[in-house]
């Protein structure tokens, strides 16, 4: 191999992927953050605006409104999306006639395109004319705005958000199952008295590691939400169902605000690694606990 | 031990060890399990059957009485085939993809290739190189949708289809050497010796032995990336400025403001984009969910 090693074969084999994610990933990133601290409105130089941008960030009341929209999409992902996509996983590993029709078909939402996912949502949430408000009105109940006021969105997008991840993640505790050994379920299936107890004690401890990537991919997930409520309700009324992603859009692109847009680009970028990280140190801290 | 049967014995004699009545609440409990799965099936698909449904009924009737399915008609598709472009939302997507996932896949195959096999004098920079491509995973594309616009701008490529295309194979890259150097660390190395031996080139070395044995990967980051490339959104409607480079995605993205409330056609639309994505994923699901998992799930 030394042979086939010299220093112009290494550059050729590197070199392209090199220029491509130089150019148009690390080049940008750095970007974002030098415009971050100018005050870059398109015309002329980006004058230096120290730290002022992110200060600004914190007086912001819409910057807040969109940290706690995703926050409860967050919260929803956390307590709906994860139990749901884990038990759904569990009953699909039975043996039961068509399981692997309705895993295909559970799958299904996650390869629909986002932007498609919202529309489709639009018909089924819409105040006048979806689904569900059809239904409430038909047997006489009253009809929540569910999108496009002000108070339900957010609940609504992370319901939308479930539907379109739970057969992505089911699928992943369904791989973490397969792998579980037999012998170890079979002689716990006898030894604990009820199956909820052998979920608890047995099962949930030897899944460990699909939780973890499950809930990784739910906050690296959610924080990149951005189709959904460009959809459902382009962030109405006066922003105050936007996310951060859509917030950060909305100052960038509508507004030109490009200095500021940049500066709330660079803290979701700062919040998603962060958060990941954080959680990434909590599971092992964790983990190094006795197990009882 | 609650039971008098031991595991070992459940072991040797199989099912048979379980005594009846076990076994009776065991089948009892899969019925139970079997019709949760239904139910939760069932709400999970009736979004999609929704739309299908009301996509046959007249605008009049989605407002009025929904449920009506008596009168039932093609109007709304041939209203949204007589105005929609679909052809060209489908050709600039297809354009899309083969320019960037085939090319996105062999350079960083080959960067892999270099980074993983190959002989570094240092040895620190060969796994420095390598977290730096890895690192790309974390940066989410929100921040780079600006800064690109710029440099679409700045190199002459704003308006072109090489304005979406540069970005995707850059964003494509780390996931593409995740796979690639983690299969590649397990290649037979008895197997480059011998093509070393036999007088091959590091051309030919790749090309006819290292790249055949990669099939497997090289499928699942075409799946992967299509499908990426497919239903991409926020770089198509940041960067494009033309209605003649309109995406399926940015395409849909459209109806609301094309259809306004003639909801009949918004949503004979929205299917006429969802079927063939259905049917394509019907035919390819076994590979599909493969190459959609492939970063999360192992073994």
């Amino acid at each position: 191999m030394r042979a086939l090693s010299k220093k112009w074969q290494l550059v050729i084999m590197i070199g392209p992927a090199a220029i491509f994610y130089l150019s148009y990933l690390m080049l940008p990133v750095a970007l974002s953050v030098y415009y971050s601290f100018t005050n870059y409105s398109g015309l002329g130089s980006p004058g230096s605006a120290g730290v002022s941008n992110y200060r600004q960030l914190a007086h912001d009341p819409l910057f807040w409104s969109s940290l706690r929209n995703t926050g409860i999409i967050l919260g929803i992902a956390l307590v709906v999306l994860l139990p749901c996509a884990f038990l759904l996983a569990v009953l699909l590993s039975q043996q039961i006639r068509g399981a692997g029709a309705m895993r295909a078909l559970i799958f299904a939402p996650a390869i629909v395109a986002p932007i498609l996912v919202g529309l489709i949502w639009v018909f089924i949430l819409d105040p006048k004319i979806g689904l569900i408000n059809a239904v409430l009105g038909a047997v006489g109940l009253p009809q929540p705005e569910w999108i496009g006021g002000t108070t339900l969105t957010p609940y609504a997008v992370g319901f939308v958000f479930v539907w379109e991840q739970i057969g992505f993640m089911l699928t992943i505790f369904y791989a973490g199952l397969r792998l579980l050994d037999r012998e170890v379920l079979e002689a716990s299936a006898l030894d604990s008295r009820n199956r909820w107890q052998e979920l608890r004690h047995v099962v949930i401890p030897m899944l460990q590691e699909s939780f973890g990537i499950v809930t990784l991919l739910i906050i690296t997930g959610v924080l990149r939400i951005f189709e959904l409520v460009y959809e459902l309700t382009g962030g109405g009324p006066v922003h105050l169902s936007d996310v951060l992603v859509t917030y950060m859009y909305y100052l960038t692109f509508t507004l030109q605000q490009y200095g500021y847009g940049m500066a709330l680009a660079v803290v979701i970028c700062v919040l998603g690694v962060g958060g990941s990280i954080l959680y990434l140190q909590l599971g092992r801290r964790r983990r190094r606990e006795p197990v009882r | 031990m609650s039971q008098s049967v031991s595991p070992a014995q459940v072991r040797v004699a199989g099912r048979a060890a379980v005594p009846a009545a076990p076994r009776r609440r065991r089948r009892s409990r899969l019925h139970v399990a079997a019709a949760v799965a239904y139910l939760a099936t069932f709400v999970i698909a009736l979004p999609l059957l929704w739309i299908v449904l009301l996509s046959f009924e007249s605008n009049s009737a989605i407002l009025s009485h929904p449920f009506s399915i008596t009168r039932l008609s093609l109007a709304n598709y041939r209203m949204a085939l007589s105005t929609l472009d679909l052809l060209l939302m489908y050709r600039n997507t297809f354009i899309l993809a083969l320019g960037s996932v085939p090319l996105g896949i062999l350079i960083s195959f080959m960067a892999s290739y270099a980074l993983s096999r190959m002989f570094f004098r240092w040895r620190r920079l060969q796994k420095a190189l390598r977290y730096f491509f890895l690192a790309g995973l974390a940066v989410p594309v929100y921040i780079l949708l600006f800064p690109v616009y710029r440099l679409d701008v700045e190199f002459g490529v704003y308006g072109t289809y090489l304005s979406l295309i540069l970005p995707y194979i850059a964003v494509s890259i780390s996931f593409n050497m995740l796979l690639f150097t983690g299969f590649l660390a397990d290649f037979p190395a008895e197997l480059e010796q011998a093509a070393i031996v036999d007088g091959c080139s590091l051309f030919t070395l790749c090309a006819r032995v290292v790249l055949p044995l990669m099939r497997p990967v090289v499928a699942t980051l075409l799946i992967f990336n299509t499908i990426y490339v497919w239903n991409e959104f926020p770089f198509a409607v940041t960067l494009i400025n033309k209605a003649s480079l309109t995406t399926v995605s940015l395409g849909i993205s459209q109806f609301q403001g094309v259809w306004n409330v003639d909801y009949g056609a918004m949503m004979a639309s929205t299917v006429l984009v969802l079927i063939p994505q259905l049917i394509v994923y019907a035919i390819f699901q076994r590979q599909i969910v493969a190459g959609m998992t492939a970063g999360a799930v192992k073994g």
